[in-house]
């Protein structure tokens, strides 16, 4: 009787792992500008659905070989983000880019392992001592897509503020306002600025690494002086104007103001969690639940202000 | 309508007494195991005035916000105790509100796992009115070293107090921090250290409120409460583990 059972149950899990659909990314390079490719993400927080896929990466096809911006959250997407590359040119890829230290940006490194992969100094060390748990993070809240996925450092510190390759020329600009360094590039041959997450658009803003709001808040304004035809975000789809900076100066000063307003009259941070969000950002993406992880990031410092 | 129905459910709660085996609303494995732990065999009822705020997920498990407010009980109040179902040191403060204090505290807590985070109102006719709410957590918040042990300003801050008063309508409020690791003990090498009572005093000497804290409360401490007169002048005393004792003007 028990045997049968167990051959029952063994059966059952053959015919489940047989109907199981492999996970996959699907990746579809969209063409945005002459020689240049994006990758885009979901508006969504991880989730084991979309196998951490909410970020936009993105490559640019030189003469002289393929830049590739971001790696993605996964060994998986990184692979995937490979084959969509080699689909699209045979030009051999001559350099990866890491913006910054947060998981959904590196974890792909694995599948360029065999590639000059490089990063802002301080970023390089930030992956190195926060890395390990920011994959093991991943693991637990997307599961399964990670399989196999372990951090890979960046080769090399970015050493240049330009770099040229056939005929593009890459400005390569360092920020600090969303994680304490953050790498924004500019194609000036497409005019294609891949802004990285020191611009979310349509979709909340994090800020579990800001330095604070008032030094990304000026970088962004600095940020404005910059020429550019199409900005591809962090998160959140492409823009060809300034609406993008327009909002993040707007949610930045907006929650700037509600945590020193919540000190000054000695609100707990529940309460704080629960003030409504501005309705100006009723269309933004995810801005209920980054806003409560906002209030827990920031509001201690705010509230030191006030004592 | 609604407090017919509750009332009902009080009565009929309390004829039946620890038997009136209402299911947990909560579903937490633990209920049943808490229910002895923290209240015995003593009367109870699941009651919507003893409110639990948490957030849905604890972003940072060493930090998470809760509210604990049973101003609706104002009054009629022995004591609340606390605790997280799923924490391995599952106590987290009892709170014993004089009545001209509002029952409602704040402050950031501990949690290595998602969790049932309870309130549980010991009223004077001797039935506990247990609220509560689920916190979703990725955990290891217990088993974190405290910030404070991989540098040493606690060690020359330790105990240093800040307060302030906000001015409400009625009354008003009092938020306080104090420097203090807080350590739980079950982190390999660091022994338990942390703020076992928190008394706040009038200008009289009277207590207005005593907490007693367990090793889940987060390190270095911001508790908030609220006051019915603004016209007295406050004080609070506290004590550690350690014998350490701190006392500071609000």
């Amino acid at each position: 009787m028990f045997k049968k059972i167990a051959v029952a149950i063994s059966l059952l899990f053959l015919i489940g792992a047989a109907h199981a659909s492999p996970l996959s990314y699907n990746l579809k390079a969209e063409k945005v500008a002459e020689n240049t490719w994006v990758f885009q993400g979901k508006l969504e927080d991880f989730s084991n659905r979309n196998g951490g896929n909410i970020v936009n990466t993105g490559f640019v096809v030189t003469e002289e070989g393929v830049v590739v911006i971001d790696t993605g959250p996964s060994l998986r997407y990184g692979q995937a983000m490979r084959k969509a590359i080699e689909s699209v040119t045979d030009k051999p890829i001559k350099v990866v880019f890491n913006t910054h230290h947060h998981p959904d940006h590196f974890l792909g490194n694995q599948a360029f392992s065999d590639v000059d992969i490089q990063a802002l100094p301080e970023t390089g060390k930030q992956i190195a001592m926060h890395g390990n748990a920011f994959a093991e993070n991943m693991y637990r809240l997307v599961g399964d897509w990670m399989r196999s996925t372990e951090v890979y450092l960046p080769s090399r510190p970015i050493e240049s503020d330009h770099l040229k390759l056939g005929s593009h020329s890459f400005k390569l600009m360092s920020y600090t306002g969303h994680s304490g360094s953050d790498l924004v590039i500019l194609d000036e041959k497409t005019g294609v600025l891949f802004a990285a997450d020191m611009i979310f658009f349509q979709r909340a803003l994090t800020t579990p690494h800001t330095p604070g709001l008032h030094v990304w808040l000026d970088e962004i304004t600095k940020m404005r002086d910059i020429e550019f035809s199409l900005l591809v975000p962090g998160h959140g789809p492409l823009v060809e104007d300034a609406r993008a900076f327009d909002q993040m100066s707007a949610y930045l000063a907006w929650l700037d103001e509600v945590l020193t307003e919540s000190a000054k009259e000695g609100l707990s941070m529940t309460e704080v969690m629960k003030l409504p969000v501005k309705p100006e950002f009723k269309e933004v993406a995810l801005k209920r639940r980054e806003f409560m992880r906002s209030v827990v990031h920031l509001y201690p410092k705010y509230e030191e202000k006030y004592f | 309508m609604k407090l017919k129905y509750a009332a009902a459910l009080l009565a009929a709660s309390i004829s039946l007494g620890a038997q009136a085996s209402q299911s947990d609303p909560l579903e937490s494995p633990l209920w049943d195991y808490m229910r002895q732990l923290f209240i015995g065999d003593a009367p109870y009822v699941f009651d919507d005035k003893v409110s639990v705020d948490v957030p849905e997920f604890a972003e940072d498990p060493t930090q998470v916000p809760i509210t604990v407010n049973a101003s609706a009980l104002s009054g009629n109040i022995q004591k609340i105790v606390t605790w997280a179902d799923l924490n391995p040191i599952q106590h987290i403060f009892t709170y014993y509100p004089h009545p001209d204090i509002v029952p409602r505290v704040s402050l950031r807590i501990k949690v290595q796992q998602g969790s049932a985070v309870r309130a549980a109102v010991l009223t004077k006719d001797g039935v506990w009115h247990i609220g509560g709410s689920y916190l979703d957590a990725a955990g290891g918040g217990c088993t974190t070293a405290s910030v404070g042990n991989a540098n040493p300003y606690w060690e020359s801050h330790l105990g240093e107090t800040k307060s302030r008063f906000f001015p409400r309508e009625e009354g008003g409020r009092y938020k306080f921090k104090i420097v203090h690791p807080m350590d739980t003990g079950l982190v390999d090498a660091i022994p338990e250290f942390y703020i076992e009572q928190v008394v706040v005093k009038s200008e009289s000497g009277q207590d207005l409120a005593k907490m007693e804290l367990s090793q889940p409360v987060s390190e270095n401490p911001v508790i908030t409460f609220d006051v019915r007169n603004k016209q007295s002048k406050y004080s609070v005393w506290m004590r550690d583990n350690g014998g350490n004792e701190f006392e500071t003007a609000l």
